[in-house]
């Protein structure tokens, strides 16, 4: 009696916690499964274009007339615009965010670091359509007045994902900082290093990969980023000579045609979305492979 | 325990719902649905585009396609047959009205010419929008105005908006639209930048007029005439035009004159405006 009851809710509790974990494991799957749908459907909407049109004259025309006679689908210009948007803008913002990151880690203490922690925060929680009325009212007209033009430029936009990439920079970074062994500091400061000297040639490159990792996520981040600069970048669908053009990057240019196309026309957004997919597949991989070889390394 | 309960609940209440959606499609597609093809111009697609899931529910059973061909393809598909309504954005020609088709009247297109508040001048004529937004003109000196780059402002390529300015001002006087200009997606950011850019110039709906001037924008006056539904309607605005629906003979009773009846009505009316044009009264 005693031994079948004791049995019984063995069992019970063995299924219980067996559909508990399958159940957690629907949930885990929920993002796989929405991973492979997204993909998939990109990639069936998108693929059809190049019965139309040449994968060449896709990648390296940067002529885009979608309603012209012929119409014509090349988004070199906007390839290019997306490269020179993100790299200005990492460039604009890895030293500002290093030095941040630097900062909070080895000296922020106190109501200071708690104020600093919670502006980034909430940089980082800002809608990216208010950076873009920002751009509008403040960056646009600085760019206009310090170097001409209209001010909708490639310039304006790289500032504004500056401001937007901050936050992933700098958090990452100074996680990683943050992980550096104290034996290495405290055996720098031994043998009679400053802190700066410290800092430069002992923590820093201790945490080369985890600061590597920062720059290539807000790389994703600026490449994927589209409402702001959709506001400030122009949008003109020409090939910018320099950076106070007028551009328009990738997501730009999936976005703006969105509502009406169809056709040779929707499937070339929908290729355009492939590339970008293709792109930030690319740079997650990235991530994992440096963050699988410091972990070797350690 | 209570986990397991709520995940039969959640699995229960998954499959309740994919076989009532399951019944609900089969009792759809047993019912007699009726397809019905219009198509034609792309100006007036948003419109009938809008228009017929409001029209499908007020009438179950009726499966209303557009497809958009462009005017005299649809007009043409109509007199085949294949289409048993045509989307027109321009009049019908002499041989056309001969055969038989029918135009009726569902909205009017009239766009405004807006600018910067820096800009000097308050007239331009029809000849002189095309060259500046062709980029022959580039300077406000060539038309009057002080010595300044013009800044052009346009739609996306897509919108009906850039369709009709495109092919009322433009193609008429065989140029093609200056690409070095700022894209802006609706017209609220369009009034936006009109506002905010020194020596900016663009066009926008009629229907809109308002929010540019809100915005702190001007509207030119085009060949003299300001831009009003009045002005429109009695053909002095230059910048207009009439959009149709066109039938294969008077419309006698069925879906197509249901439908014609449902664009005029107020409810229909509305959706025009919601398209950006400018409604019949």
């Amino acid at each position: 009696m005693m031994g079948k009851g004791l049995l019984s809710s063995d069992r019970a509790r063995s299924f219980k916690e067996r559909s508990g974990r399958v159940f957690l494991l629907l949930c885990a799957l929920v993002s796989v499964a929405t991973v492979l749908l997204i993909s998939l459907f990109i990639f069936q909407q998108g693929l059809p274009m190049f019965g139309d049109v040449p994968v060449s004259q896709f990648l390296f025309s940067a002529d885009w007339r979608p309603s012209g006679d012929p119409p014509s689908y090349g988004i070199a210009s906007f390839i290019y615009a997306s490269f020179v948007v993100t790299f200005l803008s990492l460039l604009l913002s890895t030293p500002i965010a290093l030095a941040a990151a630097i900062y909070l880690a080895e000296f922020a203490k106190g109501r200071t670091a708690t104020i600093l922690r919670s502006s980034i925060e909430l940089l980082a929680g800002i809608p990216s359509i208010i950076y873009g009325l920002f751009g509008i009212a403040v960056i646009v007209p600085a760019v206009r007045n310090t170097f001409g033009g209209n001010g909708y430029s490639l310039l304006a936009a790289s500032i504004i994902l500056a401001i937007m990439v901050l936050p992933t920079i700098i958090n990452v970074s100074e996680v990683s900082i943050r992980a550096v062994g104290d034996e290495l500091r405290q055996a720098s400061v031994a043998m009679g290093a400053t802190s700066w000297q410290t800092i430069s040639r002992v923590v820093v490159p201790a945490a080369r990969s985890g600061i590597i990792t920062a720059i290539v996520l807000g790389l994703g981040r600026a490449v994927g980023e589209t409402a702001a600069v959709l506001l400030v970048g122009g949008n003109a669908p020409i090939f910018p000579t320099s950076p106070i053009s007028m551009g328009r990057t990738l997501t730009m240019n999936i976005v703006t045609d969105m509502s009406y196309a169809e056709g040779t026309h929707m499937s070339a957004l929908f290729a355009t979305a492939m590339l970008l997919f293709v792109f930030i597949l690319a740079l997650n991989l990235v991530v994992v492979s440096i963050s699988r070889r410091s972990r070797m390394e350690a | 325990m209570k986990k397991t309960l709520m995940m039969i609940a959640l699995v229960g209440a998954l499959s309740a719902a994919a076989v009532f959606a399951q019944g609900s499609g089969e009792s759809g597609a047993s019912g007699s649905t009726k397809n019905y093809t219009f198509g034609g111009s792309s100006t007036v697609a948003p419109i009938v585009n809008s228009a017929i899931p409001v029209f499908e529910d007020a009438n179950p059973g009726v499966k209303i396609s557009y497809e958009t061909l462009g005017s005299s393809v649809g007009i043409k598909q109509l007199q085949e047959g294949t289409l048993s309504l045509a989307g027109s954005s321009r009049e019908l020609k002499p041989a056309e009205v001969d055969a038989g088709l029918v135009p009726t009247t569902i909205a009017l297109d009239g766009l405004s010419v807006a600018v910067n508040s820096s800009v000097s001048i308050s007239n331009l004529t029809m000849d002189q929008l095309a060259a500046i937004f062709a980029g022959e003109i580039t300077n406000w000196k060539e038309v009057g105005g002080k010595d300044a780059k013009i800044e052009l402002i346009v739609r996306d390529e897509t919108s009906g908006t850039y369709g009709s300015f495109k092919e009322i001002v433009l193609d008429s006087r065989k140029k093609s639209p200056s690409v070095n200009a700022i894209v802006a997606r609706e017209n609220g950011e369009l009034a936006a930048k009109i506002a905010s850019t020194p020596n900016s110039i663009g066009y926008i709906g009629m229907a809109f007029n308002h929010i540019i001037t809100e915005a702190g924008g001007k509207v030119l006056t085009v060949d003299g005439v300001a831009p009003s539904s009045d002005a429109v309607k009695s053909g002095e605005y230059p910048i207009s035009r009439a959009l149709y629906v066109v039938s294969k003979g008077p419309l006698q009773g069925g879906v197509e004159k249901d439908f014609v009846d449902f664009l005029l009505s107020a409810k229909g009316q509305a959706i025009v405006l919601d398209s950006e044009f400018i409604p019949l009264d």
